[in-house]
């Protein structure tokens, strides 16, 4: 019961959920609809537990005192105080309108939109410092790696003159010609790859995802 | 007091003056007031503290790290809550909770139960005793969308991919015709494109033969799977050059915020 | 307020259209312009319902007029009226079709609430009307009809796939019965594997950590499942080994998942009391908040040895850089095609698409998991000898053939 049943859904879904793409009626369309709907909502539940592992593990910092305990009090409440905004007690619901609270939009504009933009910005640095790791190889494969990813990168550089002309063709020509068939063959193998263990899923075969008592 | 816990004192009060000065100089400018002042502050203040980061890891960018993952985690736990489980689940299965709500009941559905045990046997993992029925959950998620992308990756990647490949390896060939009179090569035109279609066919192959697990890459196999790994890196470096250029405007965007938002120096 | 302005322009404007176009009728009756003669009308009009969907649409041809590009040439198009009678309730249908076309496709909504439902199994007829630029003159083909809209079965269109799915299913199973028979199978060599269990003896070593990110993929992207089975494996070694292990989860779902895969790992290494449900934990479902808490653990606990498995995006480079800047060895995989190039240079090892696939069973090197590589290659080997045939076939203009791999959608 405990093992058979998990395995028996993961069959019987996974065969619906193949079957269902071959039948285009409604039914099918439903089922379809269904099943992806009930994912999502069980998703919160999810979501749930994940806020509970947060707060959980962040309070064992605290609570034990481990060097930077100070820092998860943040986490709890900027937790907290996100939480709050979003419900938004005083004001009466209506779909997202808890969402629609002053601060919980403020928190976000001023807090996760700064810190994002510039977490993502600093991949400018970080590709610099890849470059230069690259530049370091001493294998044969990475030095054409950073042969192909040189061409690329100085195409624009005007004191190259005609050099960089050429250097504009050539990387015009490497990102359709050889980059195309490198994609296609990565793509293909991937497909196959992500069908079998699919079916290896569907099978039962590969069932790690389930745990086991 | 040594040396280090001297110069974190130090710029720790640099900052509360910067920051504080910012708060007062920006809420005093014409067309600001004193919570968007300090809330603009705070921003610049994340910014740099997660900049900071490149120097090294210090307080500053621990305490934006703490915070950002705190206040992330409860925005998507919020959305989540109210679009999906209070904009389509409650609609479904209780009035009573939709009018404590104020959302619009759309109507008894018996298989929005479906869901909601799942989701509660989800949370059962919290008890030992039952955290078991927790594997329904999952196996019905895995099993769905194990399903749905079988069909995903086949449909989409792999026909598409496959069929693309069908490229005449000499173009434009009308036939060899009496002396070849209706072949001709130009360099530019059907050369290169048959040149290109060779390379991508060779590339492709070659590509498919690194791929090949269960035979070892000895002789010609491995001439070819050689080949393979090379046309890869090739792909690998000019799609990492071609990528710089655009990381390195994400910063001119960030840099434009601390400058032209929170100083005012750029116009 | 201006976008207040521009709504009240809007409307204004909304009010004022069909005063002008009353406006214009008028003058044109004034100025007595000949009049265009009504154009012949279509002729041939069948319908039937539309193949290989859920219904809710029927498909109209017809034989185009003879003003329609010849004679008056004065057909615009053609629209098209429905009733749920033969002889009256006729009523215009949004859509047109453009001069020259003689083919239109009737779509409704699919369910009662839906804008215009168009319901299954309900007898329609049409007229098909060549219109002209006078919104006057028209003709209207006779009527036709009844057809009913149904929902197929089976979708004719999508049999490629079908053979691919059933072909392949073939394959694989048949590998892995004779694999369970205990037929031997070779697997090449995978660097990146191969180096996941010197990396744990290194970590036990040093008596530092293991970290393993799953990525950004939910636990039902194929290459997060794949990243499960790998994650089984490092954890029972690192419970033998009893070194550390870290599992900061983007996804709520993932992370219960992975518990659960660590847990029965720690189990079967029989080590069950090492386990604890904070080794793997949720962090947040912000990708970049998420790269910012995986970074600070990198530089904080200093793991001696970071692995990537799974999907990734822009964050792959955050991640692998600052692992290589902490000095840990690092290995990665990934289903995302534009991240590979990030992990290539910044890893130590970085498995390749597929590769990431063929892990788990290298690494379990359980026959029935190596059946299916096996499977996997001869998918590959049918590729290229179908590519070649496509080649062939470009080359050679065998249209039939193309066409065969076009019908997949």
């Amino acid at each position: 019961m405990k093992r058979q049943v998990p395995l028996m859904l993961v069959f019987t879904l996974a065969l619906v959920m193949i079957v269902q793409y071959f039948v285009p009626n409604d039914f099918s369309l439903d089922t379809n609809e269904f099943l992806l709907k009930w994912i999502i909502i069980i998703g919160i539940f999810a979501m749930a537990l994940g806020i509970w592992s947060l707060i959980r593990v962040s309070y064992e910092k605290i609570r034990r005192r481990v060097p930077g305990w100070q820092y998860p009090i943040a986490t709890l409440l900027g937790l907290a105080a996100m939480i709050v905004f979003g419900f938004d007690y005083g004001r009466h619901f209506y779909t997202q309108e808890g969402l629609e609270n002053y601060m919980f939009i403020h928190l976000f504009q001023y807090i996760i939109i700064p810190i994002q933009a510039t977490m993502f910005s600093l991949l400018a640095f970080y590709i610099a410092s890849a470059a230069y790791r690259a530049f370091r190889a001493r294998s044969v494969l990475a030095t054409v790696l950073l042969l192909a990813a040189l061409i690329v990168m100085l195409r624009f550089n005007p004191y190259l003159g005609t050099f960089g002309v050429y250097l504009e063709k050539t990387t015009s020509w490497l990102l359709n010609v050889p980059n195309l068939a490198a994609k296609r063959a990565i793509i293909i193998g991937l497909g196959l790859g992500a069908v079998a263990t699919a079916l290896k899923v569907m099978l039962g075969i590969e069932r790690a995802y389930l745990g086991r008592d | 007091m040594n040396n280090s816990r001297i110069w974190s004192i130090v710029i720790f009060a640099a900052a509360v003056l910067i920051f504080g000065l910012s708060w007062i100089i920006i809420g005093s400018q014409a067309g600001h007031n004193l919570t968007d002042a300090f809330l603009v502050t705070v921003a610049a203040f994340l910014t740099l503290s997660i900049l900071s980061f490149l120097y090294k890891d210090n307080p500053y960018y621990k305490f934006a790290e703490h915070l950002f993952v705190g206040v992330s985690a409860a925005y998507w736990m919020s959305v989540g809550f109210w679009s999906t489980f209070v904009g389509n689940l409650l609609p479904r299965i209780s009035p009573s909770l939709c009018t404590y709500f104020g959302v619009p009941y759309k109507g008894f559905d018996i298989f929005f139960f479906i869901p909601l045990i799942l989701g509660v046997f989800l949370l059962m993992r919290l008890s030992s005793k039952m955290g078991w029925l927790s594997r329904w959950s999952l196996a019905f998620i895995v099993g769905t969308t194990a399903g749905l992308n079988l069909i995903r990756y086949l449909r989409s990647d792999f026909i598409s991919q496959v069929s693309n490949t069908f490229v005449p390896l000499v173009t434009d060939w009308r036939g060899i015709g009496p002396f070849f009179s209706d072949f001709s090569l130009s360099i530019t035109g059907q050369f290169a494109m048959s040149l290109s279609n060779w390379v991508i066919f060779v590339g492709v192959f070659c590509g498919l033969i690194y791929f090949f697990f269960s035979k070892e890459h000895k002789g010609a196999f491995g001439y070819a799977s050689r080949m393979g790994i090379w046309v890869l890196m090739i792909t690998f470096g000019a799609s990492f050059g071609y990528t710089v250029m655009g990381r390195v405007s994400l910063l001119v965007g960030r840099l434009t915020f601390l400058f032209h938002d929170w100083l005012g120096l750029v116009k | 307020m201006k976008f207040k302005i521009m709504i009240l322009g809007c409307l204004l404007l909304a009010l004022a259209l069909p005063a002008l176009a009353q406006d214009s009728v008028k003058t044109v009756e004034a100025s007595a312009i000949p009049a265009i003669s009504p154009p012949a009308p279509a002729t041939n009009v069948t319908a039937m319902d539309s193949p290989n969907d859920n219904g809710h649409s029927l498909t109209l041809r017809w034989t185009l007029s003879a003003d329609d590009g010849a004679g008056q040439k004065t057909v615009l198009g053609y629209k098209f009226l429905r009733s749920f009678f033969p002889d009256s309730g006729f009523v215009l249908r949004e859509g047109m079709a453009p001069s020259g076309s003689s083919e239109y496709v009737d779509m409704g909504g699919r369910k009662p609430d839906d804008r215009d439902f168009m319901p299954n199994d309900t007898d329609y007829y049409y007229i098909v009307r060549a219109i002209t630029a006078d919104s006057n003159v028209y003709s209207d083909s006779p009527v036709i009809g009844p057809v009913k809209a149904v929902g197929q079965l089976y979708n004719v269109g999508r049999t490629l796939v079908l053979v691919f799915v059933l072909c392949f299913a073939a394959i694989t199973i048949f590998f892995i019965r004779r694999a369970r028979k205990g037929a031997k199978l070779f697997v090449r060599r995978l660097a990146g594997i191969e180096a996941v269990d010197e990396a744990i003896g290194r970590a036990t070593e040093m008596g530092k950590p293991i970290l393993y990110v799953l990525g950004l993929g939910t636990a039902a992207d194929i290459a997060t499942i794949a990243s499960f089975t790998i994650l089984g494996r490092v954890a029972k070694k690192v419970a033998e080994y009893q070194t550390g292990l870290i599992v900061p989860c983007y996804d709520a779902i993932v992370m219960t998942v992975a518990q659960e895969t660590v847990r029965t790992a720690y189990l079967d290494a029989g080590r069950p009391d090492a386990y604890n449900d904070d080794m793997v934990y949720y962090v947040t479902s912000n990708q970049f908040a998420y790269v910012a808490a995986v970074n600070g653990t990198m530089l904080r606990q200093l793991p001696a040895t970071n692995i990537y498995m799974g999907t990734f995006y822009a964050e792959s480079l955050l991640l692998a850089e600052t692992g290589a800047l902490a000095g840990s060895v690092q290995i990665s995989g990934t289903d995302q095609v534009a991240q590979i190039p990030f992990f290539v240079v910044a890893c130590d090892y970085t498995l390749i698409g597929e590769e990431l696939y063929a892990a788990s069973a290298y690494l379990s090197r359980e026959p029935i998991l190596l059946g299916s590589l096996k499977a996997q290659d001869y998918g590959k080997a049918a590729i290229i000898v179908i590519s070649i045939l496509g080649i062939i076939a470009s080359q050679f203009r065998w249209n039939w053939f193309l066409e065969l791999f076009k019908a997949g959608n």
